[in-house]
């Protein structure tokens, strides 16, 4: 997608160097405006991005995104151009700095952590080996073969 | 008349519940049976009682009894039969009510099997049960009452969220409720374990199939939640990562770790604090969900304050989390780990690690879903947590699980030689590098779709090496295959149901992957006769039509969809209620195996000459769904009564 978007630009980079007619309006694809539709919260919808929801407002949205994408804007510009109105609250995905950094490192450290504990834990398990004596466990298809093997004897 | 018998049922039930958790703790303090017996009196009283609530607030909507609040908020005389019944549970107050039901049926349930084969620990999971029951019908007198009047009576009612009238609004919140009231049950055996010092394995044995049932439910309901989602909301997804979803999929996580840790408490006599952790963990989640998405503190921190219904939950869920980290350490010692192991390649470390992943999850989800608040709280800033941090948080940890759900049943316990790893994993990982490259092959060029399918497929290739294998054994002592194939089932019931819900879930992940990677969709307006063209299908827009349907008055469009030859007409609308801003999508779909055809109506002129319509071609998410049926086949194999152990 990003290929392609950068492919559109060198076209437009490339009509307009050619100093040929005045830059025609940037031909955006769909996928484009719904990517970038797709980062931003519908502001009337309970937890929808604007790519998703079936509003009007969400619409009227979609209709901006593509809007300001023909005029040369980049997706990032047009995103800005949301959080400057609606405030930080407008991106489905907190931006990563400063305080947001807490919620995406979270996953990863709960990761390390019980990855931590867990090694600990084996380490010590495995310096005391388990008791001698109890049945070595089965997989089904042994245990089957011996019922098996015991039945036919009988 | 009515609405005061139905407040005074819950009032006598109420004391009833508390006086039955007393008698039973007293009871097993004092060992005098008359008291443990009274108890049991109590919960049938309790489960009468509730039912007569339940009936008369489903009386009240039925006859359109609007000087009832909660009749008047939720039903209007348009409501048909049908959303009449499931509008009791539509909102807050009816939905309370039905939970409180279904823990009652749950506690007669643990009653008739239990009163017996749990003597020791039996009175105590009596008392925790109506205590949980007691908390429920103080929300219903006192936080949330139901049968609050109106004053003066309205001569008619405001109306059911019509997002609500849809026939997924009987199965959604009765799976729903159904799993989040039967986790009760396994807590209450962990705190009647923890209670009476029997923290050995009686308690998990007796809750296993409880905990299978409980989950199942809450799978079920996860589901079809999101086929309601998809075929209701109109957006054309099934899972948005909501806090309402986040909050049922949080103790489905950790409810997952918990069934697959108790096999190895089972097997090897480990985890045991682990494990009572985990039950703790999911009901103090269904709890705190039930806070999450019913407080309205999601909306803002601050919207917190306006109703009590918030400050009960977090008040009992406190309780709940106290009390059983007390008898978590008054208990410390005979919970002290007694772990063994032989070696670090071995199926107690892939369980291990499993559960790591699962909880590793559940705190994601935790955290995101709450850090909206703790920003709005500390800085003051407002954010939002939605969907594609989820995603992408989320993904790496289930790929994880997915290549663990091949490990695990086929890694020897104790101690996986060369030997084990080779006979049981060199075909099922040859297999899955052969289908990605197959699929890189076919034109699959999104890494995350390429490595996705080819877990998939190595899982479902460890599974089909393990049956195919035990299978021969049988064939081979000239048992016929089909009857070979089925004794096996039947023999070891747990490990093939287990074996099938895996495979359902990979179904069910084949179709995420799919419909994430491959779904396309556009947006045009149409005149009439024009047509739009998607991924090989046309569209053509035929016209519009009204009408006046009980409750709303509807606009639908016509449109012809075909790929060469027609395949029919679709006819999304929009609906107009009365006691609504904003008309609410109506979508229609076509559903396949390969794809689905999703048509949503926008904008339209009144003279019926243009439309708008969003065109979707959603790929393979029917997957989910019959992923969602083979879960369910699993599920109920897994809980089958055992059969006599042979080995």
């Amino acid at each position: 997608m990003r290929r392609r978007h950068a492919g559109v630009t060198a076209l437009v980079l490339a009509v307009l160097l050619s100093g040929a007619a005045p830059a025609p309006a940037r031909v955006v694809s769909e996928s484009q405006v719904h990517e970038v539709a797709a980062e931003l919260r519908c502001v009337v919808c309970q937890n929808l991005s604007v790519a998703d929801s079936p509003s009007e407002m969400a619409r009227q949205m979609r209709v901006i995104v593509r809007e300001r994408l023909e005029a040369g804007e980049s997706p990032a510009e047009v995103v800005q151009y949301f959080v400057d109105r609606y405030g930080e609250w407008i991106l489905l995905s907190p931006r990563r700095r400063g305080f947001n950094l807490l919620v995406w490192f979270a996953p990863l450290a709960a990761v390390a952590v019980g990855l931590a504990i867990v090694a600990v834990l084996v380490r010590r398990w495995t310096r005391r080996p388990a008791s001698e004596g109890t049945v070595p466990s089965l997989d089904p298809a042994m245990r089957e073969r011996i019922r098996r093997e015991t039945e036919a004897e009988r | 008349m009515i609405p005061e018998l139905g407040y005074g049922a819950a009032i006598v039930a109420l004391g009833l519940a508390l006086w039955g958790a007393l008698a039973a703790a007293l009871g097993a303090r004092t060992g005098r049976p008359a008291l443990v017996l009274s108890a049991q009196h109590a919960a049938l009283g309790v489960f009468a009682l509730v039912t007569a609530c339940l009936a008369l607030l489903m009386y009240a909507f039925l006859t359109f009894d609007f000087s009832v609040r909660y009749v008047a908020t939720n039903t209007n005389l348009g409501t048909p039969f049908y959303y009449r019944i499931t509008g009791v549970w539509g909102a807050l107050e009816g939905s309370i009510i039905l939970w409180t039901w279904m823990l009652a049926l749950y506690t007669l349930i643990v009653i008739l099997r239990h009163r017996e084969s749990a003597r020791e620990l039996y009175p105590w999971v009596l008392t925790v049960m109506l205590g949980v029951l007691a908390f429920f019908l103080l929300v219903i007198t006192v936080a949330a009452p139901p049968f609050a009047r109106l004053h003066p009576v309205p001569a008619d009612g405001h109306g059911l969220n019509p997002l609500l009238e849809d026939t997924g609004m009987i199965t959604h919140p009765v799976a729903l409720y159904l799993g989040f009231t039967g986790l009760t049950v396994p807590f209450a055996f962990a705190m009647a374990a923890l209670i009476t010092g029997r923290v050995g394995d009686a308690w998990l044995t007796m809750t296993r199939r409880w905990t299978i049932v409980a989950w199942y439910f809450l799978s079920l309901g996860l589901l079809i939640g999101g086929w309601w989602s998809y075929h209701v909301l109109g957006w054309g997804g099934y899972w948005a990562w909501d806090p309402v979803e986040n909050a049922a999929f949080m103790p489905w996580l950790t409810a997952t770790a918990f069934l697959h840790s108790v096999m190895i408490q089972e097997r090897r006599r480990m985890l045991q604090l682990w494990n009572l952790a985990l039950v703790i963990m999911t009901f103090g989640l269904t709890l705190f969900g039930t806070f999450l998405t019913r407080s309205g503190v999601i909306a803002s921190v601050h919207a917190f304050t306006q109703g009590t219904i918030g400050a009960f939950f977090l008040g009992f869920l406190t309780l709940v989390l106290l009390t059983a980290l007390g008898l978590l350490a008054w208990r410390w010692d005979a919970l002290g780990a007694q772990g063994a192991l032989d070696s670090v390649v071995s199926r107690e470390s892939a369980f291990l690690l499993n559960n790591v992943m699962l909880v590793a999850a559940a705190f994601t989800v935790f955290f995101g879903t709450v850090f909206p608040l703790l920003s709005e709280a500390l800085r003051g800033v407002k954010v939002s947590v939605g969907a594609p941090f989820f995603n992408q948080v989320n993904v790496p940890l289930f790929l994880g699980l997915i290549f663990l759900m091949g490990v695990g049943p086929l890694i020897a316990w104790r101690r996986a030689s060369v030997d084990n790893l080779r006979r049981n994993f060199l075909g099922p990982v040859l297999t899955g590098v052969a289908a990605a490259a197959f699929f890189f092959a076919l034109g699959v060029h999104s890494a995350l779709a390429v490595l996705t399918l080819a877990l998939t497929v190595f899982v479902a290739a460890t599974i089909a090496l393990d049956f195919a294998r035990a299978t021969r054994v049988r064939a081979r002592m000239g048992e016929p295959l089909l009857p070979a194939m089925g004794g096996l089932l039947r023999r070891h019931n747990r490990r093939y149901g287990g074996f099938v819900v895996h495979l359902g879930v990979l179904i069910i992940a084949v179709g995420v992957t799919g419909s994430q990677a491959w779904s396309v969709q556009t947006e045009t307006t149409l005149g009439r006769g024009e047509s739009t063209e998607l991924a090989g299908y046309r569209v053509r827009f035929e016209d519009l039509a009204a009408s006046e349907e009980s409750n709303h008055f509807k606009v639908a469009g016509a449109f012809t969809v075909s790929d060469g030859r027609v395949l029919g007409v679709l006819r999304p609308a929009k609906k107009f209620y009365p006691q609504e801003q904003s008309p609410i999508a109506y979508v229609d779909y076509r559903l396949g195996l390969r794809e689905d055809i999703y048509l949503v109506l926008g904008d339209f002129a009144r003279d019926g000459s243009r439309a708008t319509v969003k065109l979707q071609v959603n790929r393979l998410v029917s997957w989910i769904w019959i992923g969602g049926l083979v879960l369910t086949a699993g599920a109920g194999l897994a809980i089958l009564p055992e059969t006599k152990r042979t080995a």
